[in-house]
């Protein structure tokens, strides 16, 4: 009963004696603009973004190798037959130049579609990897999380995307994505592609996808970082 | 088909011919690397397996993954020998290249294994440019800083490629460098470098996914010759406490006498009275312990309180009463003496020396015992819980049959301490009695034998019960001084008499009557006559209750007895059993652990 009254009794001392400027208010939700808000600039949310698409880079990268480290020893090997990724068929910039000559809005838009094909196929991954006895808990909390960042990166890209139309950088042009559009994991034989597999091509996906945001940013922010 | 014939063994022939000279078909070649700098074009290198002697040709062929196209190597002269170089239109990111190297010669060709190769995946970008190390010279002390340019064909404006550098640091000697990351900056700065030396620099770099690149040529740097402030800061430490331990020292030395005695203070000397520390020295110990004895030790003038356990008297005499100018008081002690000292003479004869008819002195012993307790000093020699005491040295002992003794000092020198005086002599038996330190009121000697033990004199304090003192008739009285010539009238017994000590008269002087006398007093005179007693039974409180004699009034105390708790002075006739808790009757004495019954009257400890 004292302690609790101690208790009390230290916080209403610190209370009374917190600098009346540095207490504690609720802030409102930042409708009205920039004023008394804090709102991330653009180079901001670039870089918040970047980072984040490298941390998801990284995580396949681990994966991938876990993968090939302890399910198929042989490396470089000629029995390694390569399904088609499911991705293929959206058309991506191989090279500095091509990926130049794309326009801000397509560039953006490719990483949007890349970012959201991948949605439900890495929900997927995670599930097998779970299922399987093979994996550790960590290499499918790995999945897991993969899986999260996807979702978080698009999000992020969608808001600068956002943000970047308000600033007038981003034409109209950039077409919502339908999610009808949902592209399932099907290679062209028909089966559902194995959990390496699955890897192999999303390991590279993200890479693309950092690359391409690093392009789009210092295209848009040349100043620092590039 | 003899034209086939000859034809095959012609070409038989050849084969063994060029065999014996040493050709054959090539070796199999090898794809060592293949790297990408800018990850815009990419190179791969081989190793030839061995050209069998004849000049070997090698062509590189590769397909992209999904494509059965195969092209052949576009530029087998940009990079030097054994490569391929894939300029910027031929390289595809994000795709895998299928690469073979096939080696032919005239005998043969050779094919190598595949490699499968990302280009994005083996950027391994150039050195860096322009590493320079300047040394900048700051406040805190001069520190080196190395700035560098990115290698030219690394294209980071576009951020189409992320180069993080790092570099190594130094000295000619040193076997280990010194890494530091540098991140994606172009510049650093390195500390902590060790003045008046000379540094190696180094840097290098990597894409995020990558391969670093070989380290840049060294860069030398010298560091200017400084002291460093941290040095400055702990020689004025130094010199400050160098200089405060010489101004101490200093100052101890002036001071030191004090700061002697101050130390080390003086060891008090001994403070014996008489000690003469010089004669001491002198070596001569007997003179040295000769003066400790002191004239007139025990000093008996001093005190109020006598208290004597047991006095043996030995007078022809007959036992006459001698005032000394002191008053025993009326009120008796009862002594409350532990068995008794048996120095073999029957020591605990209840009936020789008994010092007051001390029936209810044991009723009154708790008003006694009250009474003195408020003097804090007194200390009742205990011999109840004996058992659980530690007597005191040369104390009252346990029952084990040790009694007190008590120390004799004879103002005149006797032979012994308690043995006969003398018959005739004209000085009354009488013993120096032993100094009790409190000041209780007098107390009764009630043991017929007294062993005065020197050393007991000061530690003894002997606890006596009071008994209700009845009027004695004669008294023998003590002379405690010592030193003073007999008391008159105390006519030395011709025999060994045993004496009974009535009282003790606050002038410390012990009223003694004989246990023969006729004059005693009906009550507690009687008897004198030694006897045995038997043993009734032992109560709880290690009290042995003896049998009356009914013959005789007086009760002898001479009863064998396993343990004595606390001595009972048996009035002959009134045999003071006492026990506070339960009223005894009076055939219940009190016995000490050798079998006699004390006739000292005891206060009991309760």
């Amino acid at each position: 009963m004292s302690r609790s009254l101690k208790q009390v009794a230290v916080l209403l001392v610190a209370l009374l004696c917190l600098d009346p400027h540095s207490r504690v208010s609720s802030a409102p939700i930042c409708t009205h603009g920039p004023s008394g808000c804090h709102v991330p600039s653009l180079a901001d949310l670039f870089d918040r973004v970047i980072q984040h698409s490298a941390r998801m880079h990284s995580l396949s990268n681990d994966l991938h190798s876990e993968f090939e480290q302890y399910f198929l020893p042989s490396k470089n090997s000629i029995g390694k037959i390569y399904r088609k990724c499911h991705t293929s068929s959206i058309l991506t910039p191989n090279g500095k130049e091509n990926a130049q000559k794309l326009a801000r809005e397509e560039l953006t838009e490719v990483i949007l579609k890349l970012l959201m094909a991948w949605r439900d196929p890495l929900f997927q991954l995670h599930q097998s990897m779970a299922h399987q006895q093979d994996f550790n808990s960590f290499s499918s909390n790995k999945a897991l999380e993969m899986g999260d960042m996807t979702h978080e990166l698009r999000k992020g890209v969608e808001k600068v995307a956002e943000k970047m139309r308000v600033l007038g950088m981003l034409g109209n042009s950039v077409t919502g994505l339908s999610p009808a559009e949902t592209m399932l994991p099907i290679s062209d034989s028909g089966e559902a592609m194995s959990n390496y597999e699955l890897l192999y091509c999303f390991r590279r996906d993200s890479n693309k996808v950092q690359n391409y945001l690093k392009i789009l940013k210092c295209r848009i922010i040349p100043e620092h970082d590039c | 088909m003899r034209n086939s014939g000859a034809v095959l063994i012609l070409t038989f022939i050849a084969i063994l011919t060029l065999q014996a000279a040493g050709v054959s078909p090539p070796g199999k070649p090898r794809l060592t690397s293949c790297r990408s700098p800018e990850k815009e074009t990419f190179t791969c290198w081989w190793e030839p397996g061995g050209d069998g002697g004849l000049p070997t040709t090698y062509a590189l062929y590769y397909h992209l993954e999904n494509s059965e196209t195969v092209y052949e190597c576009p530029d087998y002269r940009t990079a030097g020998e054994n490569s391929c170089f894939f300029n910027k239109n031929d390289t595809s990111l994000w795709v895998n290249y299928n690469i073979t190297v096939v080696a032919s010669n005239a005998l043969g060709k050779n094919i190598s294994d595949p490699v499968e190769v990302d280009v994005v995946y083996i950027v391994q970008p150039n050195t860096p440019e322009h590493v320079t190390a300047v040394v900048v010279h700051d406040e805190q002390g001069p520190f080196v800083r190395v700035s560098w340019e990115k290698p030219r064909t690394a294209d980071t404006r576009s951020g189409w490629i992320t180069l993080l550098y790092q570099l190594r640091v130094k000295q000619e000697k040193d076997k280990e460098w010194e890494e530091y990351n540098a991140g994606m900056q172009k510049y650093y700065n390195v500390f902590s470098l060790h003045p008046d030396k000379e540094y190696m620099v180094q840097v290098r770099c990597k894409p995020d996914h990558g391969f670093w690149s070989e380290w840049t040529q060294t860069t030398y740097v010298k560091m200017p010759d400084y002291i460093t402030r941290e040095r400055s800061l702990w020689i004025m430490i130094t010199i400050f406490f160098v200089f405060i331990v010489v101004i101490l020292t200093w100052t101890l030395n002036v001071k030191r006498n004090s700061v002697k005695l101050c130390l080390l203070p003086a060891v008090p000397g001994p403070k014996i009275k008489g000690f003469d520390k010089q004669l001491l020295k002198s070596g001569k110990s007997e003179e040295v312990f000769n003066t400790l004895v002191i004239q007139g030790f025990p000093p008996t003038t001093d005190y109020d309180n006598l208290l004597v356990e047991y006095l043996e008297v030995y007078d022809n005499e007959e036992q006459e009463l001698v005032q000394d100018g002191k008053d025993l008081s009326e009120d008796c002690m009862k002594s409350k003496s532990p068995s008794d000292i048996d120095s073999g003479r029957g020591s605990c004869d209840s009936h020789t020396l008994l010092l007051e008819k001390c029936m209810d002195g044991r009723e009154g012993s708790g008003s006694n015992q009250h009474q003195y307790s408020q003097h804090g000093e007194t200390r009742w020699a205990s011999t109840e819980s004996s058992e659980s005491q530690d007597p005191e040295p040369g104390s009252p002992e346990s029952a084990n049959g040790r009694g007190k003794t008590w120390p004799v000092v004879f103002p005149s020198p006797q032979p012994q301490p308690h043995h006969h005086y003398p018959v005739g002599a004209a000085k009354p038996a009488y013993h120096s009695v032993p100094e009790i330190l409190n000041h209780l009121s007098p107390h009764a000697m009630s043991s017929n034998y007294h062993q005065l033990n020197h050393q007991d004199i000061l530690q003894q304090e002997r606890r006596f019960s009071k008994p209700a003192c009845r009027h004695s008739q004669s008294y023998n009285q003590f002379n405690l001084d010592g030193i003073d010539t007999p008391a008159p009238g105390v006519a030395p017994s011709p025999s060994l008499e045993y004496v009974e000590v009535q009282r003790v008269n606050p002038e410390n002087m012990l009223l003694l009557r004989p246990l023969s006398d006729p004059n005693r007093e009906p009550e507690g005179s009687d008897c004198t006559r030694e006897d045995y007693s038997k043993v009734k039974e032992v109560t709880s409180n290690n009290i042995l209750l003896l049998q009356r004699d009914m013959s005789h009034q007086c009760v002898d105390d001479y009863s064998q007895a396993d343990q004595c708790t606390t001595q009972q002075p048996p009035h002959p006739c009134k045999p003071a059993v006492h026990q506070s808790n339960s009223g005894m009757p009076q055939e219940a004495i009190r016995v000490m652990g050798n079998g006699y019954v004390d006739s000292t009257v005891l206060m009991p400890s309760y």
